[in-house]
């Protein structure tokens, strides 16, 4: 999957994450939204899971696995 | 405040000083095309960033501004006073403005008013019909190239650190993408992002909300809230290709590429210039260094690779190639001399180059560098850091410097307690080296400090021209060296005696029209303000061709003070009388009947330059005019200190030492070892009566009353003193004890108080037990 949630508590981004992982991502949020989230392993961001990341004002562990994301995207969100 | 609203209140200042000092230029001088082109665009600039930060009541006043000098500029409409004061009056207002935009983040509610009334008072002194014709020129300049957008602007302004165009090839203009995609797009498989992905030539991006985010509980996640924005260089086919779906959603708009990039193309030079040429001197020094035969080729090379790069790379191709035919030279001749002459010419070439650079037009600089030839502005490229930052960055150098002395300490413990003195030898070489870089650190930082005495001239023409005016006098101001440096606290706190100085000046030393004309002065009297340095002080001196101090009047006025007796009065030479109005008291014996020349306030200018370890002195003569003269230090260091009261004197203690001040009750105090101590914070604390350490006499302390502790650790000891009273907290530049005190142990220096008794600074590390 995915995103997940590492032992830790971590949210963790892994591989391409599409459109269909937002609610998901949103969801976990959601429960914990002090949590961090870990984007390392990211390697393709759809601009509807960067929209749930900017709305959580949540400052993910970078770099960005997303070469781009990690060049063009501010490190603080909102 | 943001970074944007900071930008704008300081480049909003320089633009009004700018354009005081062209207006009053104008009024005094000549209407010249280049300084009313100056005041033109100052007015427009300051319209345009108004704008940006979206004050409309101050846009509405700078348009009508700039309406005004427009017309002068097109030769429809001559200068007059009135103008000048109308224009002066709307730069002040804008002022108070910026102050209290800067203060509070806005301006006042009435500004939108004041503003409409300023602006209708302007326009007035328009002619009716180029009035109307502006109007129009104006909507359709506004149309044409004017005004980007406001997205567009604050685009560029926040990205502009991190934007690098495309120097080489300078595309006409850049292109501004602006997309905000349709809330729905995610479930039409749409990824926004993956088009600005494609955006070719990517300067400068951001993404952010489009309207304010809900609770996170309250999100969609499958509704698009965002809105993207682009700097690209590529081109305007490309980038319509890439949104050719969403036209409805997306708005590209040209950016003039000077809008972006302008200072990057030009002013950085100079400081260019400075580094590669202390890159070259220091390759210089490599070469001279070590003479062995055996390596001299290696290093040769290497010298000449650094140097020729480094000016390369700031384009002085010619300069380079020389340097590189010199190293052959002297690789086949085993001799690095001619490398040495080839670094030496190229050094010889920069500093010329440097010099001109630092012409004020620019024109010899750009006429070294045809590369630099482009439209933007001239001036030098100027980081600009908060005082307080340099402020910690000094803090941090003088602890690093006392970190660094426990080296030394260190060295003699290896060599006594461990017999180790090979190690000791190699710490102490160590301790050397970091002595010399914190040395240098610390001296860099206070270069950081130094500002030109400009900044305290600048306010000058301004006030002289409304004093004279006031009191029916004609006066030009007259500034030479305003490019003299020195610390910013000196050139800061210059201001108020020079201020001073001009006042009594205007007031008393210079003559009414008649008077200086029955003299056979011009009816035009002159003030120079002259800056100047000497060795490590810097001078200032501010002279007047007025009717100057006749020394027998001071001698007069001094004798019905208490000041000297009067033989001692007789004894004065002419030039010691005239410093007696610096003598304390004397402004009030001379404010009941003006002397001739002088009057208020002098000792207080005296006063103020003593306290930023200066000296000041007159020189006079009868009839010709009065010159006086501040001698101050180009650097200060200035200690915190605190003053405490002990017996009825005063003393200052370094606030550095000082950890904190309680008041205990008596009971608390108890008997340790025959001493008085007390327990705070887990720790005993001896109590050293400060009084006793001074051989100051005082009460003994009444068993009832509360008893006052300044605890303070210094040598690594902690000791609370016993004091009387604690005064205020203040910084002060501290002089050295001198003559018969400056053996006197237990002080660090004196300070001068601003009622003008001396303040005696202990040296709380000697006084300790």
């Amino acid at each position: 999957v995915s995103v997940h949630r590492r032992e830790d508590g971590t949210i963790v981004l892994a591989g391409p994450c599409m459109a269909e992982d937002a609610e998901p991502l949103l969801q976990l949020l959601q429960a914990t939204p002090e949590t961090s989230l870990d984007w390392v392993q990211c390697t393709f961001l759809h601009t509807a899971v960067l929209q749930v990341i900017l709305a959580a004002r949540t400052q993910p562990l970078g770099p960005c696995g997303d070469a781009w994301v990690a060049r063009w995207v501010p490190d603080a969100p909102g | 405040m943001n970074g944007l609203h900071e930008q704008f209140v300081a480049e909003a200042r320089d633009l009004i000083h700018q354009a005081t000092d062209d207006l009053i230029a104008v009024e005094r001088e000549s209407a010249s095309v280049d300084r009313i082109d100056r005041i033109f665009r100052a007015f427009h600039t300051l319209k345009g960033s108004a704008g940006v930060v979206e004050l409309p009541a101050m846009v509405l006043m700078l348009h009508a501004g700039e309406d005004v000098m427009a017309a002068i500029h097109s030769g429809t409409l001559a200068v007059t006073s009135e103008i000048i004061d109308q224009a002066l009056a709307c730069l002040d207002q804008v002022s108070r403005w910026v102050d209290s935009f800067e203060a509070e983040g806005t301006i006042p509610l009435e500004a939108g008013t004041r503003g409409q009334i300023a602006a209708q008072t302007l326009r007035e002194l328009l002619p009716k019909s180029t009035a109307a014709e502006t109007a129009i020129r104006e909507r359709f300049v506004e149309a044409d190239t004017e005004a980007l957008p406001g997205w567009v602007a604050r685009l560029v302004q926040e990205q502009r650190e991190t934007i690098s165009p495309p120097i080489e090839t300078r595309p006409e203009s850049l292109l501004a993408v602006s997309y905000e995609p349709r809330p729905g797009c995610f479930f039409d498989g749409d990824d926004p992002l993956a088009l600005m992905r494609a955006i070719p030539d990517l300067l400068a991006f951001q993404v952010a909300a489009r309207d304010a985010w809900p609770p996170l509980g309250g999100l969609d996640p499958y509704a698009c809230n965002l809105r993207f924005e682009a700097i690209s260089a590529g081109g305007r086919s490309e980038l319509e290709r890439i949104f050719r779906l969403v036209p409805d959603q997306v708005r590209i708009i040209p950016v003039p590429f000077e809008t972006v990039a302008p200072e990057q193309t030009v002013g950085s030079d100079g400081e260019a210039l400075d580094l590669v040429r202390n890159l070259i001197e220091e390759q210089r020094r490599v070469l001279t260094a070590s003479d062995q035969r055996e390596d001299m080729a290696g290093r040769a090379g290497g010298v000449a690779r650094a140097a020729a790069n480094a000016l390369r790379h700031i384009r002085r191709d010619p300069l380079a190639t020389p340097i590189e035919q010199a190293l052959k030279t002297a690789i086949s001749r085993a001799d690095v001399s001619p490398l040495h002459g080839a670094l030496d010419a190229a050094l010889a070439a920069l500093a010329s180059a440097t010099f001109a650079a630092d012409a004020p037009d620019g024109d010899a600089a750009q006429a070294v560098e045809p590369a630099t030839d482009a439209a933007g502005p001239t001036a030098s490229r100027v980081l600009r850091v908060g005082e307080d930052r340099i402020e910690a960055l000094l803090n941090l150098a003088g602890e690093l410097i006392v970190a660094k002395n426990n080296f030394a300490h260190l060295a003699r413990r290896i060599e006594k307690e461990m017999g180790e003195q090979d190690f000791a030898r190699a710490v102490r070489r160590e301790n050397d080296a970091i002595e010399r870089l914190a040395g240098e650190m610390y001296a860099a930082i206070l270069q950081l400090r130094l500002v030109p005495v400009a900044q305290a001239f600048r306010a000058f023409p301004r006030l002289v021209r409304d004093i004279a005016h006031r009191l029916g006098k004609k006066v030009a101001l007259v500034t030479h060296g305003e490019t003299t440096e020195a610390d910013k606290t000196v050139v800061d706190r210059l201001f108020e005696p020079l201020l001073h100085l001009l006042r009594n000046a205007l007031d008393h030393g210079i003559e009414g029209p008649e008077t200086r004309h029955a003299a056979g002065k011009p009816g035009e009297a002159t003030v120079t303000l002259r800056a100047s340095r000497l060795g490590d002080r810097f001078v200032v001196e501010v002279s007047d061709d007025g009717c100057g101090i006749d020394p027998d009047v001071v001698r007069r006025r001094a004798a019905g003070g208490q000041f000297l007796a009067a033989d001692e009065l007789a004894a004065l030479s002419d030039a010691q009388a005239l410093n007696l109005i610096f003598a304390p008291g004397f402004s009030t014996a001379a404010k009941v009947s003006d002397i001739s020349g002088r009057g208020v306030g002098m000792d207080v200018v005296r006063t103020m330059v003593e306290q930023l370890g200066g000296q000041v002195s007159v020189n006079s003569g009868v009839g010709t005019g009065t010159t006086v003269r501040l001698e101050l230090p180009m650097n200060i260091a200035l200690t915190r200190i605190m003053a405490v009261e002990i017996g009825g004197q005063v003393f200052g203690i370094p606030l550095d030492a000082v950890t904190e001040t309680v008041r205990l009750s008596p009971d608390r105090i108890g008997q340790i070892k025959g001493n008085e101590g007390v327990v705070l914070r887990d720790r005993i604390v001896p109590i050293c009566r400060l009084a006793e350490m001074m051989n100051v006499p005082t009460a003994p302390a009444s068993e009832a009353t509360h008893r006052l502790l300044v605890v303070i650790e210094a040598g690594g000891k902690v000791v609370a003193i016993e004091v009387d009273a604690i005064r205020d907290r203040f910084e002060a530049v501290l002089k050295p004890m001198q003559g018969l005190l400056s053996n006197a142990r237990g002080y660090a220096g004196t300070t001068l108080l601003a009622d003008g008794t001396i303040l005696l600074v202990l040296d709380i590390k000697e006084l300790l037990p």
